[in-house]
């Protein structure tokens, strides 16, 4: 665990900086009949970098997948992997490997066979097609599996091999398309550190599509959010949770309460928000958001404290809320809210803080957040 | 529930008498050919009044019908082979393709199994006698290929449905070719159904007599042909003989068929 958690992704800017791009989709669309299954979606991944394609299903990031591996072809826009554009070639000639979400492994093979496989359509001898798969099998920690078939196999196992079979003929690209998606939390926990292993010490670059945001954060040096077809963020962990650029980003990448609003009035770089149930909130100017403007604020649960009422008079954006349930959750309490108005909040308190558990709230209390903890977003969007 | 051991009640010996009955039905004109065949009398006499093993031998030494034993796995084979080059394209393109009126070639594809037999048969033996076929082997041929081909485009395509096509892109992505993919991965990991197929469509052949008899000439019969002539002519033991020979040739197929299916169902 250690050795893994040595490694900071929380900076990847500096790792991959000055790395020359590796893999560019310029403009790329995908039709079907009317539907626009990917909108016009534009990335630069560079050479060692880890990007994961995070959305809900049918957001376009799969089949954004499938033309990079050349299973489907763009209706508009271009693909290039080490700047020569790729359109039209066939997959077996991209130099591309792939994790599937579905276990691929050839049934009638053992595990010898199937990781030996891209060497052996290769050509390459058997001298050092035993010595690569042996290499191999022992990266992924199933050295002595290698006659099994894969019926034998469990599934976190069969993903493994899987992973050797697609690194062993070292692409420049590694494609995974939730290839834990199959798997329970635990052995999908194991085998993320198995592909960041693998990442770090290979240097490949892997493009990483998932549904789970967490399994993004943990993976990623940087994660592309998708939704309806379009890229609609790009960034780090960090820039998605603490700016994010929409509504849906916010919402979609950790927990979120959402209020809406009205922007009553902007000066030198804040403005005040009249909330819906009539409070009045201080946050961060945003340009694009003039005075009038209908808004819709986001605070993180965790980012907000609960006060007794009548005890937050220190704080400068608070509202209140009955304590429906408070749940206590060992590293933390989890308390759900309504405010005046109706609206459900969710509040998460570290257990051991200097407000103890938090579970001798009841009644009445008060939701204070700080002005850079308050994000806006117009209404409409999203 | 209703056949639980531990609590046999009246439906669980209903039941059983039932099975049983059904099995003795099926059972009993072979067991009584099989009898028939080992039969000392010359004549198809019932209880045997001894045994004797002598029709075997004439079967297997006399020209006539060790020719048409011969002609029947000479055909049978070429028709398997013949069944399994055009079944396996024929199977891909209706399970993979996209096209319209798949459906409808589908159906057109197994439609021999619907059609009376007869009719297949006036209809070709019009056609070979046009085309100066009659009573060539190719007549047997292209006449057994019709029936049997569904048999194996039946079993080909259901494997080949059952089979996930993502492997085959796996394949590719390794570097292989779509054809080296179909080769290497697809044709390997279905072939418990083309041997099944293959076999069926060999049985078809072995035991068809429709067709055969208009096919027939009395130089160029197969087995069925044979035994159906000679029946026709006198009841000699040797009949016996021949059929207990199908049956037991028939049933060891089946047990192939079945030995091969085996390993696919525990994957």
């Amino acid at each position: 665990m250690t050795q893994t958690l040595s490694k900071s992704r929380t900076n990847p800017q500096d790792q991959t900086a000055g790395r020359p791009t590796l893999l560019e989709v310029r403009n790329l669309t995908k039709r079907y009949g009317e539907v626009r299954a990917v909108d016009n979606v534009s990335l630069k991944v560079k050479q060692g970098e880890l990007v994961s394609f995070l959305g809900p299903s049918g957001s376009g990031k799969t089949t954004t997948l499938n033309m990079i591996a050349g299973f489907d072809e763009p209706t508009e826009g271009d693909i290039f992997i080490g700047g020569k554009a790729i359109q039209g070639v066939s997959p077996h000639k991209r130099d591309i490997g792939m994790v599937f979400q579905r276990y691929t492994l050839f049934p009638h093979l053992t595990v010898f066979e199937n990781v030996a496989f891209p060497l052996t359509v290769r050509g390459v001898g058997k001298n050092e097609i035993a010595e690569k798969v042996r290499a191999a099998l022992k990266l992924i920690r199933l050295e002595s599996y290698d006659d099994r078939r894969p019926s034998q196999l469990s599934g976190g196992q069969q993903q493994r091999v899987a992973l050797a079979r697609a690194f062993i003929y070292e692409p420049q690209l590694l494609l995974m398309d939730e290839p834990l998606g199959a798997l329970d939390k635990k052995l999908r926990e194991e085998i993320q550190i198995e592909i960041r292993r693998i990442h770090e010490r290979l240097g490949v670059t892997i493009v990483y599509v998932t549904h789970d945001q967490e399994e993004a954060l943990r993976l990623s040096d940087r994660i592309a959010v998708f939704n309806h077809g379009h890229i609609v963020q790009v960034g780090t962990g960090i820039e998605l949770y603490e700016h994010p650029a929409s509504a849906f980003v916010a919402s979609f990448v950790g927990n979120s309460n959402f209020l809406s609003g009205r922007i009553v009035e902007t000066q030198s770089g804040t403005c005040k928000v009249a909330l819906a149930g009539g409070d009045t909130i201080i946050a961060q100017a945003q340009p694009e958001l003039a005075a009038g403007s209908a808004i819709s604020l986001m605070f993180r649960p965790e980012r907000a404290v609960l006060r007794r009422a009548g005890e937050a008079q220190a704080h400068e954006n608070r509202i209140s809320g009955r304590v429906l349930e408070s749940v206590y959750l060992g590293e933390s309490v989890s308390h759900t809210l309504m405010t005046a108005d109706g609206i459900e909040i969710s509040i998460k308190q570290s257990s051991g803080g200097e407000q103890g558990s938090g579970l001798d709230f009841a009644g009445e209390a008060e939701i204070c957040w700080r002005r850079d903890q308050t994000h806006l977003f117009p209404a409409d969007a999203n | 529930m209703l056949l639980n051991r531990n609590r046999r009640g009246p439906q669980f010996y209903m039941l059983a008498a039932i099975t049983g009955a059904v099995m003795v039905y099926l059972l009993v004109p072979l067991f009584f050919l099989i009898m028939l065949s080992f039969n000392e009398s010359r004549w198809l006499a019932f209880p045997p009044p001894g045994w004797t093993t002598r029709w075997f031998e004439e079967l297997f030494t006399n020209p006539s019908w060790l020719a048409s034993i011969v002609n029947s796995v000479k055909v049978g084979f070429v028709v398997m082979i013949l069944s399994l080059l055009l079944g396996v394209p024929t199977s891909f393109a209706l399970v993979r393709g996209k096209f319209i009126g798949k459906t409808a070639l589908n159906a057109f594809f197994t439609s021999p199994l619907i059609v009376p037999v007869i009719i297949i048969a006036v209809a070709l033996y019009g056609l070979a006698l046009t085309f100066g076929l009659a009573g060539t082997f190719t007549a047997f041929i292209v006449a057994h290929l019709i029936v049997a081909l569904p048999f194996a485009i039946i079993c080909i395509s259901s494997s080949l449905m059952s089979f996930d096509e993502s492997l085959e892109k796996a394949a590719m992505i390794c570097g292989a070719s779509k054809l080296g993919a179909i080769w290497r991965i697809t044709l390997p990991s279905i072939r418990p159904g083309i041997f099944a197929g293959g076999l069926f469509a060999f049985l078809i052949s072995w035991d068809e007599v429709v067709l055969a008899i208009f096919m027939a000439t009395p130089a160029l019969q197969t087995l069925p042909v044979k035994i159906w002539i000679t029946l026709r002519a006198d009841l000699s033991p040797v009949i016996a003989a021949a059929s207990t020979l199908l049956i037991v040739a028939t049933m060891a197929v089946v047990l192939l068929v079945l030995a091969l299916r085996r390993p696919q169902a525990e994957q």
